[in-house]
Protein backbone atom coordinates (compact mmCIF):
# COMPACT_ATOMS: atom_id res chain seq x y z
CA UNK A 1 0.00 0.00 0.00
CA UNK A 2 1.91 2.97 -1.23
CA UNK A 3 -0.71 5.51 -0.26
CA UNK A 4 -0.49 4.81 3.44
CA UNK A 5 0.92 7.60 5.54
CA UNK A 6 2.42 5.34 8.16
CA UNK A 7 3.65 1.87 7.47
CA UNK A 8 4.81 -0.40 10.27
CA UNK A 9 6.26 -3.71 9.14
CA UNK A 10 7.19 -6.68 11.32
CA UNK A 11 8.01 -4.43 14.24
CA UNK A 12 9.86 -6.11 17.06
CA UNK A 13 10.72 -4.36 20.33
CA UNK A 14 12.62 -5.70 23.29
CA UNK A 15 13.38 -4.01 26.56
CA UNK A 16 16.54 -4.65 28.48
CA UNK A 17 15.65 -5.77 31.95
CA UNK A 18 17.74 -5.02 35.02
CA UNK A 19 19.79 -8.19 34.86
CA UNK A 20 20.76 -7.31 31.30
CA UNK A 21 18.64 -9.91 29.53
CA UNK A 22 16.44 -8.85 26.65
CA UNK A 23 12.73 -8.98 27.34
CA UNK A 24 10.69 -9.28 24.17
CA UNK A 25 7.67 -6.98 24.35
CA UNK A 26 6.49 -6.84 20.77
CA UNK A 27 7.24 -9.78 18.50
CA UNK A 28 5.71 -8.99 15.14
CA UNK A 29 3.33 -6.11 14.52
CA UNK A 30 2.47 -4.74 11.07
CA UNK A 31 0.08 -1.91 10.38
CA UNK A 32 -0.78 0.40 7.50
CA UNK A 33 -2.38 3.72 8.33
CA UNK A 34 -4.17 5.47 5.46
CA UNK A 35 -4.51 9.25 5.23
CA UNK A 36 -7.26 10.53 7.52
CA UNK A 37 -7.84 7.13 9.00
CA UNK A 38 -8.47 6.57 12.70
CA UNK A 39 -6.95 3.36 14.03
CA UNK A 40 -6.89 2.14 17.61
CA UNK A 41 -4.73 -0.51 19.14
CA UNK A 42 -6.19 -2.35 22.10
CA UNK A 43 -4.78 -5.19 24.10
CA UNK A 44 -4.53 -6.54 27.61
CA UNK A 45 -2.35 -4.76 30.15
CA UNK A 46 1.29 -5.51 29.58
CA UNK A 47 0.85 -6.25 25.89
CA UNK A 48 3.34 -3.52 25.12
CA UNK A 49 0.98 -0.93 23.66
CA UNK A 50 2.96 2.05 24.92
CA UNK A 51 6.26 0.51 23.83
CA UNK A 52 4.80 -0.09 20.40
CA UNK A 53 3.71 3.53 20.13
CA UNK A 54 7.11 4.77 21.26
CA UNK A 55 8.80 2.71 18.55
CA UNK A 56 6.25 3.74 15.93
CA UNK A 57 6.75 7.43 16.70
CA UNK A 58 10.54 7.29 16.67
CA UNK A 59 10.95 7.94 20.39
CA UNK A 60 12.91 4.69 20.60
CA UNK A 61 14.49 2.50 17.95
CA UNK A 62 12.84 -0.85 17.26
CA UNK A 63 14.85 -4.06 17.58
CA UNK A 64 13.57 -5.30 14.28
CA UNK A 65 11.27 -4.30 11.45
CA UNK A 66 10.69 -0.91 9.90
CA UNK A 67 8.57 2.17 10.41
CA UNK A 68 8.01 4.37 7.37
CA UNK A 69 6.31 7.74 7.63
CA UNK A 70 5.59 9.59 4.37
CA UNK A 71 7.92 7.27 2.43
CA UNK A 72 10.74 8.13 4.85
CA UNK A 73 12.15 5.65 7.39
CA UNK A 74 11.59 6.85 10.94
CA UNK A 75 14.76 7.24 12.99
CA UNK A 76 13.65 10.02 15.29
CA UNK A 77 10.31 11.72 15.84
CA UNK A 78 9.57 13.18 12.39
CA UNK A 79 8.00 16.54 11.65
CA UNK A 80 4.29 16.17 11.09
CA UNK A 81 3.92 13.66 13.89
CA UNK A 82 2.41 14.76 17.20
CA UNK A 83 1.97 12.71 20.34
CA UNK A 84 -0.46 13.09 23.21
CA UNK A 85 0.66 11.24 26.31
CA UNK A 86 -1.45 9.71 29.02
CA UNK A 87 0.15 11.74 31.78
CA UNK A 88 -0.83 15.29 30.90
CA UNK A 89 0.56 16.50 34.23
CA UNK A 90 4.00 15.31 33.16
CA UNK A 91 3.84 16.31 29.53
CA UNK A 92 2.77 19.92 30.05
CA UNK A 93 5.65 22.06 31.26
CA UNK A 94 4.65 23.42 34.67
CA UNK A 95 6.83 26.52 34.37
CA UNK A 96 5.13 27.68 31.17
CA UNK A 97 1.71 29.30 30.87
CA UNK A 98 -0.93 27.45 28.84
CA UNK A 99 -0.24 29.78 25.91
CA UNK A 100 3.48 29.07 25.96
CA UNK A 101 2.92 25.36 26.43
CA UNK A 102 0.67 25.20 23.39
CA UNK A 103 3.06 27.43 21.43
CA UNK A 104 5.71 24.71 21.82
CA UNK A 105 3.89 22.91 19.02
CA UNK A 106 4.62 25.74 16.60
CA UNK A 107 8.22 26.56 17.37
CA UNK A 108 9.19 27.02 13.74
CA UNK A 109 6.54 29.63 12.96
CA UNK A 110 6.95 33.39 13.10
CA UNK A 111 5.70 34.82 16.37
CA UNK A 112 2.66 36.33 14.67
CA UNK A 113 1.60 33.08 13.03
CA UNK A 114 2.36 31.19 16.18
CA UNK A 115 0.09 33.29 18.30
CA UNK A 116 -2.68 33.02 15.70
CA UNK A 117 -2.40 29.25 15.63
CA UNK A 118 -2.33 28.96 19.40
CA UNK A 119 -5.42 31.14 19.74
CA UNK A 120 -7.22 29.01 17.16
CA UNK A 121 -6.19 25.69 18.73
CA UNK A 122 -7.20 26.83 22.20
CA UNK A 123 -10.59 27.85 20.82
CA UNK A 124 -10.97 24.43 19.16
CA UNK A 125 -10.53 22.64 22.47
CA UNK A 126 -12.58 25.17 24.41
CA UNK A 127 -9.76 26.75 26.37
CA UNK A 128 -10.02 30.34 25.16
CA UNK A 129 -9.38 32.69 28.05
CA UNK A 130 -6.96 30.37 29.82
CA UNK A 131 -3.86 31.56 27.98
CA UNK A 132 -2.12 33.07 30.97
CA UNK A 133 -2.97 30.29 33.42
CA UNK A 134 -0.44 27.73 34.54
CA UNK A 135 -1.13 23.99 34.12
CA UNK A 136 -1.71 23.37 37.83
CA UNK A 137 -4.54 25.89 37.81
CA UNK A 138 -6.49 23.71 35.35
CA UNK A 139 -8.44 20.51 35.94
CA UNK A 140 -7.12 17.23 34.54
CA UNK A 141 -9.49 17.27 31.58
CA UNK A 142 -8.54 20.84 30.76
CA UNK A 143 -4.86 20.00 30.95
CA UNK A 144 -5.34 17.14 28.50
CA UNK A 145 -7.23 19.51 26.20
CA UNK A 146 -4.27 21.87 26.38
CA UNK A 147 -2.01 18.96 25.40
CA UNK A 148 -4.35 18.27 22.47
CA UNK A 149 -4.22 21.92 21.45
CA UNK A 150 -0.43 21.77 21.51
CA UNK A 151 -0.51 18.76 19.20
CA UNK A 152 -2.97 20.53 16.87
CA UNK A 153 -0.84 23.66 16.70
CA UNK A 154 1.93 21.67 15.03
CA UNK A 155 -0.57 20.89 12.24
CA UNK A 156 0.25 17.15 12.29
CA UNK A 157 -0.30 14.65 9.52
CA UNK A 158 -0.57 11.99 12.14
CA UNK A 159 -1.65 12.22 15.75
CA UNK A 160 -0.54 9.46 18.09
CA UNK A 161 -2.26 9.12 21.43
CA UNK A 162 -1.14 6.92 24.30
CA UNK A 163 -4.13 6.17 26.51
CA UNK A 164 -5.06 9.84 26.27
CA UNK A 165 -8.15 9.63 28.48
CA UNK A 166 -7.03 7.08 31.05
CA UNK A 167 -6.29 9.62 33.78
CA UNK A 168 -9.64 11.43 33.86
CA UNK A 169 -13.10 10.64 35.22
CA UNK A 170 -15.79 9.01 33.05
CA UNK A 171 -17.74 12.16 32.20
CA UNK A 172 -14.62 14.08 31.27
CA UNK A 173 -13.55 11.11 29.22
CA UNK A 174 -16.75 11.21 27.13
CA UNK A 175 -16.24 14.90 26.60
CA UNK A 176 -12.60 14.50 25.61
CA UNK A 177 -13.50 11.72 23.16
CA UNK A 178 -15.84 14.10 21.42
CA UNK A 179 -13.20 16.83 21.41
CA UNK A 180 -10.85 14.43 19.63
CA UNK A 181 -13.57 13.28 17.25
CA UNK A 182 -14.39 16.86 16.33
CA UNK A 183 -10.75 17.76 15.80
CA UNK A 184 -10.29 14.73 13.61
CA UNK A 185 -13.50 15.42 11.65
CA UNK A 186 -12.59 19.00 10.92
CA UNK A 187 -9.03 18.21 9.91
CA UNK A 188 -7.15 15.81 7.68
CA UNK A 189 -4.74 14.08 10.03
CA UNK A 190 -4.61 10.35 10.65
CA UNK A 191 -4.89 9.12 14.20
CA UNK A 192 -3.27 6.18 15.93
CA UNK A 193 -4.56 5.63 19.44
CA UNK A 194 -3.47 3.12 22.01
CA UNK A 195 -6.03 2.29 24.68
CA UNK A 196 -7.29 -0.47 26.92
CA UNK A 197 -10.84 0.86 26.76
CA UNK A 198 -12.75 -1.16 24.17
CA UNK A 199 -15.76 1.18 24.03
CA UNK A 200 -13.55 4.17 23.41
CA UNK A 201 -11.64 2.41 20.63
CA UNK A 202 -14.83 1.35 18.85
CA UNK A 203 -16.47 4.74 19.33
CA UNK A 204 -13.63 6.70 17.72
CA UNK A 205 -12.00 4.38 15.20
CA UNK A 206 -12.31 3.22 11.63
CA UNK A 207 -10.36 0.13 12.52
CA UNK A 208 -9.36 -1.57 15.76
CA UNK A 209 -6.32 -3.82 16.09
CA UNK A 210 -6.26 -6.25 18.99
CA UNK A 211 -2.83 -7.19 20.29
CA UNK A 212 -2.07 -10.55 21.80
CA UNK A 213 -0.43 -10.91 25.18
CA UNK A 214 3.28 -10.23 25.45
CA UNK A 215 5.30 -10.78 23.27
CA UNK A 216 2.61 -9.25 21.14
CA UNK A 217 1.41 -9.86 17.62
CA UNK A 218 -1.75 -8.59 15.93
CA UNK A 219 -4.44 -11.03 17.05
CA UNK A 220 -7.35 -9.51 15.16
CA UNK A 221 -8.33 -6.57 13.04
CA UNK A 222 -11.89 -5.34 13.23
CA UNK A 223 -13.36 -2.79 10.87
CA UNK A 224 -15.69 -0.33 12.52
CA UNK A 225 -18.45 0.51 10.05
CA UNK A 226 -20.39 2.90 12.26
CA UNK A 227 -21.75 6.05 10.69
CA UNK A 228 -20.05 9.34 11.38
CA UNK A 229 -20.39 11.68 13.10
CA UNK A 230 -20.92 9.55 16.15
CA UNK A 231 -22.46 10.58 19.44
CA UNK A 232 -22.44 9.13 22.90
CA UNK A 233 -26.22 9.04 23.08
CA UNK A 234 -27.04 7.49 19.73
CA UNK A 235 -23.98 5.56 18.59
CA UNK A 236 -23.36 3.84 21.89
CA UNK A 237 -27.02 2.70 22.07
CA UNK A 238 -26.98 1.29 18.55
CA UNK A 239 -27.08 -2.43 17.97
CA UNK A 240 -24.07 -2.33 15.68
CA UNK A 241 -21.95 -0.57 18.29
CA UNK A 242 -22.80 -3.17 20.90
CA UNK A 243 -21.99 -5.99 18.47
CA UNK A 244 -18.65 -4.50 17.48
CA UNK A 245 -17.69 -3.74 21.06
CA UNK A 246 -18.53 -7.32 22.03
CA UNK A 247 -16.44 -8.64 19.18
CA UNK A 248 -13.42 -6.56 20.18
CA UNK A 249 -13.86 -7.40 23.83
CA UNK A 250 -14.00 -11.10 23.05
CA UNK A 251 -10.68 -10.85 21.22
CA UNK A 252 -9.11 -8.85 24.03
CA UNK A 253 -10.22 -11.46 26.53
CA UNK A 254 -8.86 -14.20 24.33
CA UNK A 255 -5.55 -12.37 24.35
CA UNK A 256 -5.77 -12.07 28.11
CA UNK A 257 -6.29 -15.80 28.50
CA UNK A 258 -3.18 -16.43 26.41
CA UNK A 259 -1.18 -14.43 28.84
CA UNK A 260 1.17 -16.78 30.67
CA UNK A 261 1.27 -14.66 33.77
CA UNK A 262 -2.24 -14.33 35.06
CA UNK A 263 -1.40 -11.20 37.00
CA UNK A 264 -0.82 -9.33 33.79
CA UNK A 265 -4.54 -9.42 33.10
CA UNK A 266 -6.60 -6.29 33.33
CA UNK B 1 -14.94 40.10 48.05
CA UNK B 2 -11.60 39.30 46.51
CA UNK B 3 -10.00 42.46 47.80
CA UNK B 4 -11.26 41.66 51.27
CA UNK B 5 -9.67 38.26 51.05
CA UNK B 6 -6.41 39.80 49.86
CA UNK B 7 -6.65 42.28 52.70
CA UNK B 8 -7.03 39.49 55.19
CA UNK B 9 -4.05 37.69 53.73
CA UNK B 10 -1.97 40.82 53.93
CA UNK B 11 -3.04 41.41 57.52
CA UNK B 12 -2.19 37.87 58.48
CA UNK B 13 1.22 38.24 56.87
CA UNK B 14 1.85 41.52 58.66
CA UNK B 15 0.83 40.13 62.01
CA UNK B 16 3.11 37.14 61.50
CA UNK B 17 5.96 39.48 60.65
CA UNK B 18 5.19 41.56 63.74
CA UNK B 19 5.23 38.48 65.95
CA UNK B 20 8.58 37.49 64.47
CA UNK B 21 10.07 40.86 65.33
CA UNK B 22 8.52 40.76 68.75
CA UNK B 23 10.33 37.49 69.39
CA UNK B 24 13.58 39.19 68.44
CA UNK B 25 12.88 42.08 70.81
CA UNK B 26 12.18 39.66 73.66
CA UNK B 27 15.45 37.79 73.07
CA UNK B 28 17.32 41.12 73.02
CA UNK B 29 15.63 42.19 76.26
CA UNK B 30 16.52 38.88 77.94
CA UNK B 31 20.10 39.29 76.76
CA UNK B 32 20.20 42.80 78.20
CA UNK B 33 18.69 41.66 81.50
CA UNK B 34 21.05 38.72 81.85
CA UNK B 35 24.13 40.80 81.04
CA UNK B 36 23.14 43.52 83.50
CA UNK B 37 22.51 40.93 86.22
CA UNK B 38 25.74 39.00 85.63
CA UNK B 39 27.69 42.21 85.23
CA UNK B 40 30.84 40.61 83.85
CA UNK B 41 33.28 41.95 81.28
CA UNK B 42 33.14 38.77 79.17
CA UNK B 43 29.41 39.20 78.49
CA UNK B 44 28.57 42.72 77.30
CA UNK B 45 24.99 43.93 77.27
CA UNK B 46 22.89 43.86 74.14
CA UNK B 47 22.95 47.63 73.82
CA UNK B 48 26.72 47.78 74.25
CA UNK B 49 27.10 45.08 71.55
CA UNK B 50 24.75 46.98 69.26
CA UNK B 51 26.80 50.14 69.75
CA UNK B 52 29.96 48.13 69.01
CA UNK B 53 28.32 46.75 65.84
CA UNK B 54 27.47 50.28 64.77
CA UNK B 55 31.08 51.30 65.39
CA UNK B 56 32.25 48.41 63.23
CA UNK B 57 30.16 49.43 60.24
CA UNK B 58 30.97 53.12 60.58
CA UNK B 59 34.70 52.69 61.10
CA UNK B 60 37.45 51.80 58.64
CA UNK B 61 36.56 48.15 59.35
CA UNK B 62 33.77 48.52 56.82
CA UNK B 63 36.30 48.98 54.03
CA UNK B 64 39.08 46.81 55.44
CA UNK B 65 37.04 43.85 56.68
CA UNK B 66 33.35 43.82 55.85
CA UNK B 67 33.49 44.66 52.16
CA UNK B 68 36.30 42.17 51.44
CA UNK B 69 34.31 39.49 53.27
CA UNK B 70 31.24 40.25 51.19
CA UNK B 71 33.29 40.11 48.01
CA UNK B 72 34.86 36.79 48.95
CA UNK B 73 31.50 35.29 49.86
CA UNK B 74 29.91 36.52 46.65
CA UNK B 75 32.78 35.37 44.43
CA UNK B 76 33.07 32.00 46.18
CA UNK B 77 29.32 31.45 45.99
CA UNK B 78 29.13 32.42 42.32
CA UNK B 79 32.02 30.15 41.34
CA UNK B 80 30.30 27.33 43.23
CA UNK B 81 27.05 28.08 41.40
CA UNK B 82 28.65 27.97 37.96
CA UNK B 83 30.72 24.85 38.55
CA UNK B 84 28.09 23.14 40.69
CA UNK B 85 25.20 23.56 38.26
CA UNK B 86 27.27 22.66 35.19
CA UNK B 87 28.89 19.61 36.74
CA UNK B 88 25.64 18.63 38.45
CA UNK B 89 23.74 18.66 35.17
CA UNK B 90 26.40 16.57 33.45
CA UNK B 91 26.53 14.10 36.33
CA UNK B 92 22.74 13.95 36.53
CA UNK B 93 22.25 13.55 32.81
CA UNK B 94 24.84 10.89 32.01
CA UNK B 95 24.53 7.72 34.01
CA UNK B 96 28.10 6.70 33.14
CA UNK B 97 29.49 9.94 34.58
CA UNK B 98 27.32 9.44 37.65
CA UNK B 99 28.71 5.96 38.23
CA UNK B 100 32.31 7.15 37.87
CA UNK B 101 32.00 10.22 40.06
CA UNK B 102 29.68 9.14 42.86
CA UNK B 103 32.44 7.85 45.15
CA UNK B 104 34.62 10.90 44.54
CA UNK B 105 31.73 13.27 45.24
CA UNK B 106 30.75 11.40 48.39
CA UNK B 107 34.33 11.51 49.65
CA UNK B 108 34.91 15.16 48.84
CA UNK B 109 31.70 16.44 50.33
CA UNK B 110 32.28 14.56 53.58
CA UNK B 111 35.54 16.39 54.25
CA UNK B 112 35.12 18.86 57.13
CA UNK B 113 35.87 22.30 55.74
CA UNK B 114 38.19 23.58 58.52
CA UNK B 115 40.45 20.69 57.54
CA UNK B 116 40.90 22.23 54.11
CA UNK B 117 41.95 25.66 55.39
CA UNK B 118 45.59 24.69 56.17
CA UNK B 119 45.89 23.08 52.73
CA UNK B 120 44.41 26.16 51.08
CA UNK B 121 46.82 28.37 53.03
CA UNK B 122 49.74 26.32 51.73
CA UNK B 123 48.49 26.66 48.16
CA UNK B 124 47.23 30.26 48.14
CA UNK B 125 48.82 31.90 51.17
CA UNK B 126 47.08 34.09 53.73
CA UNK B 127 44.79 36.15 51.57
CA UNK B 128 41.35 36.50 50.04
CA UNK B 129 41.97 33.91 47.34
CA UNK B 130 42.48 31.27 50.00
CA UNK B 131 39.11 32.22 51.54
CA UNK B 132 37.36 32.05 48.15
CA UNK B 133 38.91 28.65 47.41
CA UNK B 134 37.79 27.30 50.77
CA UNK B 135 34.26 28.62 50.23
CA UNK B 136 34.09 26.92 46.83
CA UNK B 137 35.39 23.65 48.23
CA UNK B 138 32.46 23.53 50.63
CA UNK B 139 29.60 25.37 48.90
CA UNK B 140 29.88 23.52 45.61
CA UNK B 141 28.56 20.19 46.98
CA UNK B 142 25.00 21.04 47.96
CA UNK B 143 24.56 22.72 44.56
CA UNK B 144 26.15 19.90 42.60
CA UNK B 145 24.27 17.14 44.39
CA UNK B 146 20.88 18.84 44.21
CA UNK B 147 21.36 19.71 40.55
CA UNK B 148 22.40 16.15 39.74
CA UNK B 149 19.37 14.79 41.61
CA UNK B 150 16.99 17.21 39.94
CA UNK B 151 18.41 16.41 36.53
CA UNK B 152 18.43 12.64 36.89
CA UNK B 153 14.90 12.43 38.27
CA UNK B 154 13.29 14.49 35.52
CA UNK B 155 10.10 12.88 34.19
CA UNK B 156 10.81 10.77 31.06
CA UNK B 157 7.47 11.91 29.65
CA UNK B 158 8.70 15.49 29.83
CA UNK B 159 11.81 14.61 27.82
CA UNK B 160 9.67 12.63 25.34
CA UNK B 161 7.39 15.62 24.90
CA UNK B 162 10.28 18.00 24.36
CA UNK B 163 11.87 15.60 21.85
CA UNK B 164 8.59 15.36 19.97
CA UNK B 165 8.56 19.12 19.51
CA UNK B 166 12.10 19.15 18.21
CA UNK B 167 14.01 20.22 21.30
CA UNK B 168 17.42 18.56 21.26
CA UNK B 169 20.87 18.97 22.73
CA UNK B 170 21.62 22.30 24.29
CA UNK B 171 18.13 23.72 23.71
CA UNK B 172 16.67 20.74 25.54
CA UNK B 173 19.02 21.40 28.45
CA UNK B 174 18.25 25.10 28.73
CA UNK B 175 14.55 25.04 27.99
CA UNK B 176 13.47 21.85 29.74
CA UNK B 177 16.04 20.15 31.96
CA UNK B 178 17.17 23.30 33.77
CA UNK B 179 13.69 24.66 34.54
CA UNK B 180 12.45 21.19 35.50
CA UNK B 181 15.31 20.80 37.96
CA UNK B 182 15.19 24.40 39.21
CA UNK B 183 13.17 23.82 42.39
CA UNK B 184 15.78 21.31 43.55
CA UNK B 185 18.64 23.48 42.34
CA UNK B 186 17.32 26.40 44.37
CA UNK B 187 17.09 24.27 47.49
CA UNK B 188 20.80 23.48 46.99
CA UNK B 189 21.66 27.13 46.32
CA UNK B 190 20.07 28.24 49.56
CA UNK B 191 22.08 25.74 51.58
CA UNK B 192 25.23 26.71 49.68
CA UNK B 193 24.66 30.37 50.50
CA UNK B 194 24.61 29.81 54.23
CA UNK B 195 27.55 27.41 53.90
CA UNK B 196 29.46 30.14 52.02
CA UNK B 197 28.94 32.59 54.86
CA UNK B 198 29.94 30.12 57.54
CA UNK B 199 33.03 28.95 55.67
CA UNK B 200 34.04 32.53 54.94
CA UNK B 201 34.12 33.26 58.67
CA UNK B 202 36.01 30.09 59.56
CA UNK B 203 38.61 30.57 56.82
CA UNK B 204 39.15 34.20 57.76
CA UNK B 205 39.51 33.33 61.42
CA UNK B 206 42.15 30.74 60.64
CA UNK B 207 44.09 32.78 58.09
CA UNK B 208 42.24 35.38 56.13
CA UNK B 209 44.58 38.26 56.89
CA UNK B 210 41.49 40.50 56.88
CA UNK B 211 37.72 40.22 56.81
CA UNK B 212 34.92 39.98 59.32
CA UNK B 213 36.05 36.59 60.58
CA UNK B 214 39.58 37.91 61.07
CA UNK B 215 38.11 40.97 62.79
CA UNK B 216 36.10 38.88 65.25
CA UNK B 217 39.03 36.58 66.03
CA UNK B 218 41.35 39.55 66.40
CA UNK B 219 38.98 41.45 68.67
CA UNK B 220 38.58 38.41 70.86
CA UNK B 221 42.33 37.80 71.11
CA UNK B 222 42.97 41.44 72.09
CA UNK B 223 40.26 41.26 74.76
CA UNK B 224 38.02 43.60 72.81
CA UNK B 225 35.00 41.57 73.86
CA UNK B 226 32.43 44.19 72.88
CA UNK B 227 34.08 44.44 69.48
CA UNK B 228 33.81 40.73 68.83
CA UNK B 229 30.13 40.74 69.86
CA UNK B 230 29.63 43.68 67.52
CA UNK B 231 31.23 41.66 64.72
CA UNK B 232 28.92 38.76 65.44
CA UNK B 233 25.86 41.01 65.20
CA UNK B 234 27.10 42.47 61.92
CA UNK B 235 27.65 38.96 60.59
CA UNK B 236 24.17 37.89 61.65
CA UNK B 237 22.67 40.86 59.83
CA UNK B 238 24.67 40.06 56.70
CA UNK B 239 23.44 36.49 56.73
CA UNK B 240 19.87 37.66 57.15
CA UNK B 241 20.20 40.16 54.27
CA UNK B 242 21.70 37.50 51.99
CA UNK B 243 18.94 35.04 52.77
CA UNK B 244 16.18 37.61 52.28
CA UNK B 245 17.58 38.72 48.94
CA UNK B 246 17.96 35.14 47.85
CA UNK B 247 14.40 34.21 48.80
CA UNK B 248 12.87 37.13 46.93
CA UNK B 249 14.93 36.16 43.88
CA UNK B 250 13.82 32.56 44.20
CA UNK B 251 10.17 33.49 44.63
CA UNK B 252 10.30 35.53 41.46
CA UNK B 253 11.97 32.80 39.44
CA UNK B 254 9.88 29.93 40.73
CA UNK B 255 6.58 31.81 40.78
CA UNK B 256 5.13 29.15 38.49
CA UNK B 257 5.16 26.64 41.30
CA UNK B 258 1.91 25.74 42.94
CA UNK B 259 1.05 27.92 45.88
CA UNK B 260 3.76 30.51 45.45
CA UNK B 261 1.74 32.43 42.88
CA UNK B 262 -0.83 33.87 45.25
CA UNK B 263 1.93 35.21 47.46
CA UNK B 264 0.18 33.90 50.57
CA UNK B 265 2.74 31.17 50.94
CA UNK B 266 5.58 32.39 53.08
CA UNK B 267 8.69 30.48 53.96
Amino acid sequence: MSNSILSIRNLRVSIQSRDGSLNEITRDVSLELAPHEFVSIVGPSGSGKTTLLRAASGLRPPNGGTVVFNQMPVTEVPKGLAIVFQEYNKSLFPWLSIFKNVAMGARDCSSHERSERVTKALAQVGLSGFETRYPWELSGGMQQRAALARAMVSDPQILMMDEPFASVDALTRNHLEDVVQKLWDSSTFSALMVTHDVGEAVYLSDRVLVLSARPSTVLAEIKIDLERPRSHFETKQSKRFVELAAEVLEKVEEAGRQSVQGKELI
Amino acid sequence: MISRKQNQTRQRKLSRLAVGWLGLVIVAALWQLLAVTLHTSVFPTFIASLVAAWKVVTSSALRVDIIPSLERTAVGFLISVIIGITAGMIIGHYEVVRDWTSAVVDFMRSLPTPLLVPIAIVIFGINGRMVVATIVSAAIWPILINTANGTSTIEPTMIDTATTYGLRGRTLFWRVVLPAASPQIFAGLRIALSVSLAVMVVAEMLGGGSGIGYFIANAQQSFNIKGSYGGVIVLGCLGWIFDTLFLSFERRLLSWQRGTLGGSFDV
